[in-house]
């Protein structure tokens, strides 16, 4: 860059941004805190670190009657959604990206459009078709939910991707006798793999962050799924933050973990279709 | 489109044709279900009656009534008529002589759905007097359809119409299509308001005969979403047979999986839930009521106009809401995201990492974790305020230390989302603008402003506009920071109407709220577009 900021914009750069990165971890050091606190209270003070470390917590949530069973709904649900997702907004966003047909704004206005239910909306009607579909306390039922709504966000930032792979390297293969699949399965897919995986991503935090809906459709505690749980932790009549903080740690962490593995696909995935508009 | 395919008329006679088929018999499935519902009902209520031990010969007499044998003498109810017969005889019924047998039969009748068994003969028995009396209650098939027909009709013609009108084609099938499908809902509607309101009237009359108030107006939803079906069919067949080209086929295919699921559990719901606003909850039961919800929520009916609960305190509070949020996210964000594509900052993709760790937690955790830093006793923020000499705070007992509460939470929530996006945009703009600016001699304010930021506005606009969406709808953080404390204050539209379903029962008024809050998403979004799209045409 043609003028180098002095050094001392610098250090009050990095100071800054150091300020901010405090503030923004600073909530998630104090579940760790918490998490290995043998206490149920809210910890004071300033200090972040862990003082402690007893793993009581986590032995007492591991105890708990339905706790595996409630963290093994979580993970089929999330895992099944994702497949789900991935698969309707990939073979959607290859239509809306490759073709011109009659419908097809209406379709990419209409993903949008359905950001704007506003759940309250939708709650009351989904439990009754559930109901009807004998889908209530049923993982399945879940899974049906969570993977229609998390697609138009997909399908939007997948269109977004496709859009920027230039069609000669279909059309070359098209000359060479490949199918329609071939080309999606062969050429698409593979070459978007980024995004899809950011797609896989965002399915995956829909189906396991959720949780109004799951404790709304599953009344049986051997079908919730874990955050349905942790919040009752510290809901209106208990404050067991210690408990709630060691299942936080442990809901937090795969997600934690997929988001830095695929952070670098973040910043291309999510704008490779908004910068096309 | 290069060419448009051309169609023959036949195809919106078929698809109406078979539209009004599946509509009527639709219609005629829930017109049977209104009635078995209103069967049951008014059994239990002759049992309920009979059981708080009224005088038996009063009850029986009233079923002599000549109301009810009118109904009955007409040997052949009209077709398109919805009837019902209800007929009673006094017998002694000589396998019933055991007063446990009776009671047995009694219970057995409260408890399950009465008219349900195969002869459709209620048993009723009161064991002190040894008599039983049984009433057939017969269902008579009835057409509700007709207005749907009717509907059906003036749809073909109008469809018809518009296509001669404007020639064959795809769009003009489309057009012609939905033209028809206006008097088609109508009708739709119509009908099951009409099969609904002959089965109240009924229900009352019997009801009126047993000494027992009439039951509410049945609800007509389910008439509604059936005769909504064949509308989506009919696009999607009318789609299909016009996309002569195969390539279309194949767009269609690929989009198949999603439309179907988003059909069932997006769309479904959806108009569901729009059909529950127009009626009222009432202990199970709903009952068309017409515009009264919506009349209530605008007219904020019970409240004064700056009472918490009143329907414009709230979208002042959702609009402060979102604004606020909004402006932070994207000022945050795009700072953080100027700041960090500096490529002579050293350390940026540790910092990259640590600033998007607010997105990657969810959300729930880190709202309840932010709850307790804004505790009154424990919580971190009043622990600093006591360092710094400032009495500690009682976040949640005053609106605006609530509402700051629930900013400080979404902002730090969703701050990294519009980082990304706007790193993302700021790497798309070529470099040589800058260079080209650097010898041009110009401020890096003037870059900012006359590079940066025009560059960046296709990009992040769609991010705003849907930033906002979600914030407007963000019920999370609302619900557990604040929850709406003090007094419902700090709610926003949308846990306004998660309490009104969920705390008070009243589905209906709480779908209106729903529907009023798609409706200011909607134009918002609307109306953005279009100030975009004016703004990019002034601009060329």
């Amino acid at each position: 860059m043609n003028n180098k900021p002095s050094s001392t914009m610098n250090i009050a750069t990095h100071a800054a941004l150091i300020c901010v990165v405090v503030a923004t971890l600073f909530p998630v050091m104090w579940v760790i805190k918490m998490a290995f606190r043998p206490e149920q209270t809210f910890a004071t003070g300033l200090n972040p670190f862990p003082t402690t470390f007893s793993l009581q917590n986590f032995t007492d949530l591991f105890a708990e009657p339905f706790f595996w069973a409630q963290l093994g709904n979580s993970f089929i649900v999330a895992g099944v959604t994702t497949v789900a997702g991935v698969f309707l907004a990939c073979t959607s966003a290859y239509a809306l990206s490759r073709f011109r047909f009659p419908g097809r704004r209406a379709a990419l206005m209409g993903f949008l459009v359905t950001q704007m239910f506003p759940g309250t909306m939708m709650m009351i009607p989904l439990y009754h078709l559930l109901d009807q579909l004998m889908l209530l306390d049923r993982v399945l039922g879940l899974v049906l939910v969570y993977s229609t709504t998390a697609i138009p966000f997909c399908v939007w930032m997948l269109k977004g991707y496709f859009d920027t792979i230039p069609q000669a390297i279909e059309e070359s293969a098209l000359m060479d006798g490949a199918s329609q699949f071939t080309l999606f399965w062969r050429i698409i897919l593979p070459l978007s793999r980024p995004a899809i995986a950011v797609t896989a991503l965002f399915s995956f935090m829909t189906a396991w962050n959720e949780f109004i809906l799951a404790a709304t459709f599953m009344s049986d505690e051997s079908a919730y799924t874990l955050p349905v749980r942790l919040q009752q932790y510290v809901g209106q009549y208990t404050a067991e933050w210690g408990h709630f903080a060691a299942g936080a740690l442990l809901v937090s962490l795969p997600v934690m973990i997929l988001f830095f593995v695929l952070q670098k696909h973040l910043v291309g995935g999510l704008t490779a279709g908004g910068v096309k508009g | 489109m290069s060419h448009e395919p051309r169609v023959g008329l036949w195809m919106p006679t078929v698809t109406l044709a078979f539209c009004a088929l599946f509509g009527g018999v639709a219609l005629d499935q829930y017109g049977t279900h209104v009635q078995d519902e209103l069967l049951e009902w008014s059994g239990h209520r002759v049992l309920d009656t009979l059981a708080r031990g009224e005088d038996i010969a009063s009850v029986q007499a009233t079923f002599d009534d000549l109301e009810v044998h009118r109904v009955l003498d007409d040997e052949k109810p009209r077709k398109h008529r919805f009837l019902w017969r209800l007929q009673t005889d006094r017998a002694l019924d000589p396998g019933v002589s055991e007063d446990a047998e009776l009671v047995a039969l009694y219970l057995a009748a409260r408890n399950g759905p009465v008219m349900r068994s195969e002869t459709d003969y209620v048993k009723v028995a009161r064991p002190e007097e040894r008599t039983v009396l049984t009433a057939k209650l017969t269902r008579v098939d009835g057409m509700g359809a007709l207005p749907l027909y009717g509907g059906t009709l003036l749809g073909l013609v109008l469809c018809l119409g518009v296509m001669l009108f404007r020639g064959p084609g795809t769009y003009s099938a489309l057009q012609g299509g939905l033209a028809a499908f206006v008097p088609i809902a109508v009708g739709a509607g119509w009908g099951a308001h009409e099969l609904a309101a002959h089965a109240s009237g009924l229900a009352t009359q019997v009801g009126a005969l047993a000494g027992i108030a009439a039951p509410p107006v049945m609800n007509p939803t389910g008439a509604i979403g059936l005769a909504g079906l064949p509308l989506v069919l009919m696009i999607a067949f009318g789609l299909w047979t016009h996309s002569r080209a195969s390539a279309n086929r194949t767009a269609y295919t690929y989009l198949m999986p999603a439309a179907v699921g988003m059909g069932l559990l997006v769309l479904v719901p959806f108009v569901v839930g729009i059909a529950l606003a127009f009626m009222r909850h009432d202990m199970g039961t709903f009952s068309w009521v017409g515009l009264d919800n919506f009349w209530q929520i605008l007219k904020s009916e019970g409240y004064g106009l700056t009472h918490p609960l009143s329907f414009y305190f709230t979208l002042a509070v959702t609009i402060l809401w979102t604004a606020l949020n909004v402006a932070l996210h994207v000022g945050i964000g795009l700072a953080l995201a100027l700041v960090l594509q500096r490529p002579t900052l050293r350390f940026r993709g540790v910092y990259r990492v640590l600033l998007i760790v607010p997105w990657a937690v969810p959300s729930y955790i880190t709202a309840l974790i932010w709850k307790g830093m804004f505790d009154k006793q424990y919580g971190m923020i009043n622990h600093v305020f006591g360092i710094i000499g400032i009495e500690p705070v009682a976040w949640f007992n005053g609106f605006w230390t609530a509402f700051t509460a629930n900013v400080t939470t979404n902002t730090w929530l969703g701050f990294p989302f519009m980082m990304v996006v706007c790193l993302g945009a700021l790497q798309s703009i070529p470099r040589d603008l800058y260079e080209a600016a650097d010898v041009d001699g110009a401020s890096a304010w003037a870059k900012f402003r006359h590079i940066t930021l025009p560059l960046l506005k296709p990009a992040l606009l769609p991010a705003v506009i849907l930033g906002s969406v979600w914030t407007f709808n963000m019920f999370n953080v609302i619900y557990l920071v604040s929850n709406g404390q003090p007094h419902h204050s700090t709610d926003i539209l949308i846990t306004e109407a998660y309490r009104w379903a969920f705390e008070q029962d009243r589905y209906g008024y709480a779908a209106a709220y729903s529907v009023i809050i798609f409706l200011v998403l909607l134009s918002y979004s609307l109306l953005t577009q279009r100030v975009t799209k004016a703004a990019e045409e002034a601009y060329g």
